[in-house]
This record gives structure tokens, C-alpha cells and sequence, in this order.
């Protein structure tokens, strides 16, 4: 390899077709004179520009399309070196950073020498050392390009903001329970919002049998075994629900606050005594109907209850898991779009209620296709407010625009698979610790299960890795017509 | 076949490298394919008024051609490395076939261009012929002289093989040059002739002119193809014609070319075969298909003499330097090489 170009941080090197490199790969250029190194990683490779090449390749071709039949009597065997020459490729690598007396420095405001540089593979592992990825808490992702392991520290998922995204059926929720798992083996509190009944096997084997998660993991289902008694309510989380769940007015929400505050003063919170009072409360028809509509839809959604005894499970799962580790998750597979809404609003508040009073220290909440039931004003919340309550989110979705562009920027971690869409990759780009070139170039090319690893957890360094399999029963299959046919 | 002269340049090849090892060598700054044109004018050139209207011929003909080409790749502090390459292609069925000798790459010197070239002459003469010139050649006109001779024994060969073919040569049938001895030429219009085989030879480039205008350029008001005939062309000795000579526009548009055909074939059999090669081959801006590739196949391209490049730097360990380019130095962007100085 001989290094060709530098424009910016992107650096051009010819390679030779016996050098084999792939894009998502490492390289070291070494300048042993100026006792420094490029650490560049591969973001594309391309054809170099040979001279003669469209002869070339014109000559092969003259016969209306078809290959002129011939012999070569090539003594000298000049024609291996011919397609040597036109096999040549440039790689396209962005430079990630500098090594000078065994420390990396993002720098890259230093030019190599072009004749006297060594150019050579860096192996993950030389990498992860000079990078210092280390952990404690390892969590192994799978396998990188150059078959050794990609580790990386649950740590680094702590506190963070991430986001796992790519096409249908590339293995993004393969991932989130990947890292789930891991967490919850770091004795650490998972809340997932499940929208298709996909995490509720965590506990099995593939073959069906219970597996070492089976006792902390913890199914609720709104209206089954996940309810809620309004006395466990506080105003404020009820209000949210009435308001940005069901779309109830300013002036009926004031008249509900009294209402709620005179129940409460009496000690009469429960689904028929609130029924009673909207009912003979003194207020304009409007305002009683509007309240009746909202407090059918409550009752309706059955997940709101009067027996106390029946609702005190996601407590208990919490303070269970608090203890050893676990995850709960909120199975929301068979629960109506403004049922699932309330349940969201009601668990977030729930559990803001809970980590801010430290009965919980934090939790990391999985959310997949988050915009079908987050309102439009807790995405901030989550980025920010709810972060330092100790809500650390993981965004799963397919469908990368629905993300707003804000938690983009504030991600601290990029799980990226495929896609091929530009306009996705136009949105994943707008990351901060991205760069639109890297995502644009390496996620398209992306087969199944391999991805982009971007962000702190590998230090900044992108890392292509081939998720490892989990022996876990899988449930996010889709259900198919022609399954018995095939 | 008789393989002697690509068995003698694989030899020589290979000596004249072996004489190179660890040297260094700079890239030839001026990549410019070496063509010969050797012509001969004379006063009294005439063309008949009267084309001589072609009809194609579609009796199936194997049409096939010859043509070679060499190339400076580099120099060295002692001389120069050349490459060498031939190639013969044919027509039948409908379908081209080539053969493609070479490359052959030679480091050649003052010191032994002289042994080189009589060497490769001496395998191709047989000792019969005169050997001439040796000592007056230039070693910028090497590279042609030895394509000219792998060009001789691919168009001998070719004569040799071929039956009731049309044989089509790159340039005139002039001989008595250095590298073109009349005897020579005149074996291989013999050979091709016995065999039922015509000759038609193509120039791309002439200078033969009438009352000062080209012959080529002359058009008469009349619908290709057809020929014009040329009369009163005699060359200074030991310039030799071994052809007629035609203007030969074979297909609409302006383009025309000086097209040599065995002077021995009677002139109904000189019609025909054009009429044959109007009815067997692909004929583009009045210039044959088969004869066209024949130059693309031997051609090099920039790619080739970079592979060469490569070649000798692996395999002779010749280190490249790049001297700068006086012209480039001096001139700056007005300085474009030799060829514009």
C-alpha cells in the first residue's frame, strides 16, 4: 500500500489487488522519521484511476459486445501485472487519529511522508489497546472483520443516550436484547416498551427451555397483570394522561384537578366514587361530558383499577430488580394506540417518581419505535430531564426520521445496520459523533446482523462487528401466509 | 510453424534484461507509439480520371491482417528499454480471431544493438539476404526497426497459412528499405500468391501527391466504393514498388487511402479481391475492421507500459527515477516534448 492523497481528514491509499482490505477496516500509517502514526479507517474502496484503462477494456470488447476470441503468446508474462495494474483500488480512509509516543490525539493536522511511510493493517485488538477500549463489564457484540472479538463496557451505556437503527429484519432488536441481557447480568434495572411481543420469551432457550434471565425478567401486560389503582396516582402523571393521552381540554383539566383534589381530601380515589363525582360536580355540560368521555376511556383501557392488591406488581419487579438485576418489560403488543399511550405516560412518571425519591437508582429503558406512543414533548425530556432523574434510553427503530433530529445530535452511542435509502442515511448522519461520510459509505454496504458500532463505546473508533447469536427464544418473527407452503 | 524469430526475440529478450539488473531507469516522458512511414515521391504521379466502380463480393473469404507496434518504455543510464508487440487477426465464420506475440521488451545500448538487430535479422534472413545499414542505425530508430521485423515474419507466416485469403498489410508494398529487403517482401507475395492468397496493403498516412493536392484528398464526383487508379509512380532506387497503387474510397464519407495491391495479380483479380474484402469484413470510414484491430490489439495502453514498468522494476530490480523533464523545466506548460520543440 502507498499512501496517494490527503485532503482534509480523508486520506487516499493505493492498494495492490494481493492487499486485501475491505471498507469498515484499520490501517496504521507509520512515519518512523517523524516518530508518528495515522490511525485511518477504510470508508471506501474504489478503482484507481489507471491510465489507458477504457483502451484497455474497449479492446477486450470490439465485436459488437462479444469477447474477440484469441490467443496470447505472452513469453514474458507480462499479462498477470497488466491485471495487477487494473485491479489496483484507492482507498478512501478517514482519519480517526494520531499516535505519537503510544498516546492517540484526534489530531490529524500532520502530513506522513508520502515515499518513506509504511502503510499496515491494524488489527482490532492493537487498536482497542492503543485506544485503551477496555472494561470492566465487558459485553461482547460479536465479531469484527478480522475475527477477533468486539468488547465493549456496559459503562459506557451508562448515563449515555443510544439509538439502534436500521432496515426491517437486519437485527436491531437482536442487539437491544443482546445488550439487555448484558445489563441485566451487570445487576442492572431494564425497562422495555415492547410493541410486538418480542422480549416476552427472554427467559427461554431457543429450544424452549427457561434460561438464566428466566427470574429476572418480568412480563407485564396492561389490563392482565400490570395495573393501577388511582390511588397510587399522582396528580400531575394523571393529568399528562388526560391531557396529552386522551387530548383533554384546559378547562376541563382545571375542573378535574378539583374534583381529583376533593375526592382525594376525602379519601374516596377510586374508579366509581371519581364516576359519582364527575357526575354531580357543578360545571357546564360541556366540561362534565368531556370529563365522562375521558374517564370512560380510562376505565375502558382496564388498566386502571380499585383493588390495590392487583396493582402493586411493577413496584414489585422494580425493587426485584433493583436487587439482582432484571428487566421489565412492558408488553404492549395487543393494547390499543391511546391504551399504549397512557400506559407510557403513566410508567415514565412512575418511574421519575421513583428515582427521584432514589428508591430507584437508575434504569435503562429500551424503547422501540418510541413515536408510535411518545408524545411530541417528552423526546427532549428524555434527552435531557429524564437523563439526570437516571433514565437512560435506547431508541430502536427502522424507520430513522422518526427520531428527531435533536436526539440525533445528542446520542452517545450509534448502533447503525443496514440501509440503503439515502434520505435514512441522511438522517443517521446528522449524529454528532458521526460522520456523514462514514455512515453513508460502510451502512450501506452492510449485510445482515453486522453493525455499525459508533460513538463512546468504542471510543470514536467505528467498528463494523457481526452480532454474535443469542440463545433466546425469538418472538419478533412475522407471521406469514405462505409459512406451511415454503 | 516456424517460430524462430519469437523464439530468437524471447532470447534476446531475456539477454538484454539480464544486462540491466539494479540499475535505475526513468520514465520515458514522451509515450509516443513509433510508426514508420517510409515513402517514395516522384514527379510523374499521375491518377486515372476513371474510378473503378467495387461491387461487394460475398463469397465467404477469410480476410486477415497483421500489424505490429513498439514502444519506448524507458531509459536507462546506458540506452534505452523498448517493448515490441504483433498481432494477426482473422475473419471467418463471421467471427474475429487474433494472435498476439509479445511483449517483448528489450534493454538496448550502443554497445549492442548492433549484435541485437543482426541477430534477429539473421533468424529471419537466413543468411541469404543482404545485411545492411547495421552500423548506421540510430538507437531512437530501434524500436521500429525491430517491429518491422516481427512485422516481416508475421505477414511471411500469415502468407504461409492461409489459403484463397485476403491478406491485409499496415503501410505500402515499398521494399528496399533496411528492415524491408526486396527479396524479402517479394518471398511473401510470392508464397501468399501461390497459395491463392491476395495482398492488399493500407496506408493510413501518404505523401504522395498530384499537382501538389494528396492523392487521397483528390475526390472524384462519383458514389463509393471505388478505387482510382495511380499511373507513372517511379521510385528512386533501391526503392522498390511491389504494388499498384490506388486511391481506394470504400466507403461514403471523405475519407480515402493509398492502397497498395500485388503488381503481379492481373487487374481483374486486383477488383475482385477489393470486392471480396467490401463483401467479408466491416468496413468503417473506408477502413477494414480486421486490419483495425490488428493496430488495437498491438497498440499499447498507458496500462500496458505501466504493467511493463512493473515488470522490469520486479523482476530485474530497476529502481525508477524520475529526472526531471527539461522541456517541462524550461518551458514550463510550453514545453511539450521533442516533438514540439
Amino acid at each position: 500500500m502507498k499512501l496517494y492523497k490527503k485532503e482534509g481528514n480523508i486520506i487516499q491509499i493505493l492498494s495492490f489487488p494481493n492487499e486485501t482490505v475491505e471498507k469498515g477496516n484499520y490501517l496504521l500509517v507509520e512515519d518512523a522519521e517523524a516518530g508518528k502514526a495515522l490511525i485511518v479507517q477504510v470508508i471506501d474502496v474504489q478503482f484507481a484511476s489507471i491510465p489507458g484503462i477504457l483502451e484497455e477494456l474497449l479492446r477486450s470488447l470490439p465485436d459488437g459486445g462479444e469477447l474477440i476470441q484469441g490467443e496470447d503468446f505472452d513469453p514474458l508474462e507480462i499479462a498477470p501485472h497488466i491485471t495487477y495494474i487494473q485491479d489496483a483500488s484507492i482507498l478512501i480512509c478517514k482519519i480517526r487519529a494520531t499516535v505519537e509516543n503510544e498516546s492517540l490525539s484526534p489530531s490529524s493536522s500532520w502530513l506522513p511522508s508520502r515515499s518513506q511511510s509504511t502503510i499496515r493493517k491494524l488489527s482490532i485488538p492493537t487498536l482497542f489497546k492503543l485506544a485503551r477500549i477496555d472494561g470492566r463489564l465487558p459485553i461482547v457484540l460479536g465479531g469484527t472483520k478480522d475475527s477477533s472479538l468486539l468488547t465493549i463496557d456496559a459503562s459506557s451505556l451508562d448515563g449515555r443516550l443510544n439509538i439502534i437503527t436500521g432496515k426491517k429484519e437486519t437485527g436491531k432488536s437482536h442487539l437491544s436484547k443482546l445488550l439487555m441481557l448484558n445489563l441485566i447480568g451487570y445487576k442492572a434495572t431494564v425497562v422495555v416498551f415492547d410493541l410486538n411481543g418480542e422480549y416476552i420469551s427472554l427467559g427461554m432457550t431457543a429450544d424452549g427451555k427457561r434460561n438464566a434471565y428466566h427470574d429476572k425478567t418480568h412480563v407485564l401486560t396492561p389490563s392482565q397483570n400490570f395495573k393501577v389503582a388511582l390511588k397510587q396516582l399522582n396528580l400531575h402523571v394523571l393529568l399528562e394522561i388526560l391531557i396529552h393521552a386522551l387530548h383533554l381540554p384546559g378547562t376541563s383539566a382545571r375542573e378535574f384537578r378539583r374534583i381529583w383534589q376533593s375526592l382525594k381530601e376525602r379519601d374516596m380515589l377510586n374508579l366509581h366514587e371519581l364516576g359519582e363525582a364527575i357526575r354531580n360536580w357543578h360545571c357546564n355540560n360541556h366540561v362534565r361530558d368531556a370529563l365522562f368521555s375521558r374517564f370512560y376511556a380510562l376505565v375502558n383501557s382496564g388498566f386502571f383499577t380499585d383493588n390495590i392488591a392487583e396493582a402493586t406488581f411493577l413496584e414489585e419487579c422494580l425493587f426485584k430488580a433493583k436487587e439482582q438485576g432484571g428487566a421489565i418489560i412492558i408488553n404492549l403488543r395487543n393494547t390499543s394506540p391511546i391504551d399504549r399511550q397512557i400506559v407510557v405516560e403513566y410508567l415514565l412518571g412512575k418511574l421519575v417518581d421513583l428515582l427521584t425519591s432514589w428508591k430507584l437508582k437508575a434504569v435503562f429503558l429500551f424503547a422501540e419505535e418510541a413515536h408510535i406512543y411518545l408524545r411530541e414533548t417528552y423526546w427532549d425530556d428524555i434527552v435531557t430531564r429524564m437523563r439526570h432523574f437516571g433514565i437512560f434510553t435506547t431508541f430502536i427503530t427502522n424507520q430513522p426520521d422518526t427520531v428527531r433530529e435533536n436526539i440525533y445530535r445528542q446520542a452517545d452511542n450509534i448502533f447503525l445496520f443496514n440501509f440503503t435509502n439515502e434520505n435514512d442515511l441522511e438522517v443517521v448522519s446528522r449524529a454528532a459523533r458521526v460522520d456523514a461520510e462514514t455512515v453513508k459509505s460502510i451502512a450501506r454496504d452492510l449485510p445482515p446482523h453486522q453493525c455499525l458500532v459508533l460513538g463512546k463505546v468504542v471510543k470514536d473508533f467505528p467498528m463494523v462487528v457481526k452480532v454474535k447469536a443469542l440463545d433466546v427464544k425469538t418472538m419478533g418473527e412475522t407471521r406469514l401466509f405462505f409459512k406451511e407452503m415454503n | 510453424m516456424n517460430t524462430t524469430l519469437p523464439q530468437r526475440l524471447i532470447e534476446l529478450s531475456l539477454h538484454s534484461l539480464k544486462n540491466v539488473q539494479n540499475q535505475t531507469f526513468q520514465l520515458n516522458q514522451q509515450n509516443v507509439q513509433q510508426t514508420n512511414s517510409l515513402e517514395t515521391q516522384t514527379n510523374a504521379l499521375q491518377l486515372k480520371p476513371q474510378p473503378i466502380p467495387l461491387k461487394p463480393k460475398r463469397e465467404e473469404t477469410i480476410v486477415a491482417a497483421v500489424d505490429t507496434s513498439s514502444m519506448k518504455i524507458g531509459e536507462t543510464s546506458t540506452g534505452m528499454l523498448i517493448a515490441v508487440r504483433g498481432a494477426t487477426i482473422w475473419k471467418q465464420n463471421r467471427y474475429y480471431k487474433y494472435m498476439r506475440l509479445g511483449p517483448f521488451i528489450f534493454h538496448i545500448t550502443e554497445e549492442n544493438k548492433k549484435e541485437l538487430y543482426n541477430t534477429l535479422q539473421t533468424a529471419y534472413f537466413n543468411h541469404q539476404h543482404e545485411r545492411t545499414h547495421h552500423g548506421l542505425i540510430n538507437l531512437l530508430q530501434m524500436p521500429t526497426r525491430i517491429a518491422n521485423l516481427l512485422e516481416r515474419w508475421l505477414q511471411t507466416m500469415l502468407s504461409k497459412t492461409v489459403n484463397n485469403s485476403l491478406i491485409l498489410f499496415d503501410g505500402s508494398l515499398t521494399s528496399g528499405t533496411p528492415d524491408t529487403p526486396t527479396q524479402v517482401m517479394k518471398e511473401i507475395l510470392n508464397t501468399a500468391r501461390k497459395r491463392g492468397n491476395s495482398v492488399l496493403a493500407f496506408s493510413k498516412m501518404t505523401n504522395l501527391r498530384v499537382n501538389g493536392h494528396l492523392i487521397t484528398e483528390i475526390v472524384p464526383l462519383h458514389k463509393p466504393p471505388y478505387m482510382l487508379e495511380t499511373t507513372g509512380l517511379k521510385p528512386r532506387p533501391p526503392i522498390v514498388l511491389l504494388g499498384d497503387v490506388y486511391v481506394a474510397r470504400l466507403t461514403t464519407g471523405n475519407y480515402a487511402f493509398r492502397l497498395d495491391i500485388d503488381k503481379e495479380v492481373f487487374s481483374e483479380q486486383k477488383v475482385e479481391a477489393v470486392e471480396k474484402l467490401l463483401g467479408n469484413d466491416l468496413l468503417s470510414q473506408s477502413y477494414p475492421e480486421t486490419l483495425r484491430l490488428s493496430h488495437i490489439l498491438c497498440t499499447f495502453t498507458a496500462n500496458e507500459v505501466i504493467a511493463m514498468q512493473h515488470f522490469i522494476a520486479r523482476k530485474y530490480g530497476l529502481k525508477i527515477v524520475n529526472r526531471p523533464d527539461m522541456h517541462r523545466l524550461l518551458f514550463g506548460p510550453f514545453g511539450k516534448g521533442d516533438g514540439n520543440s
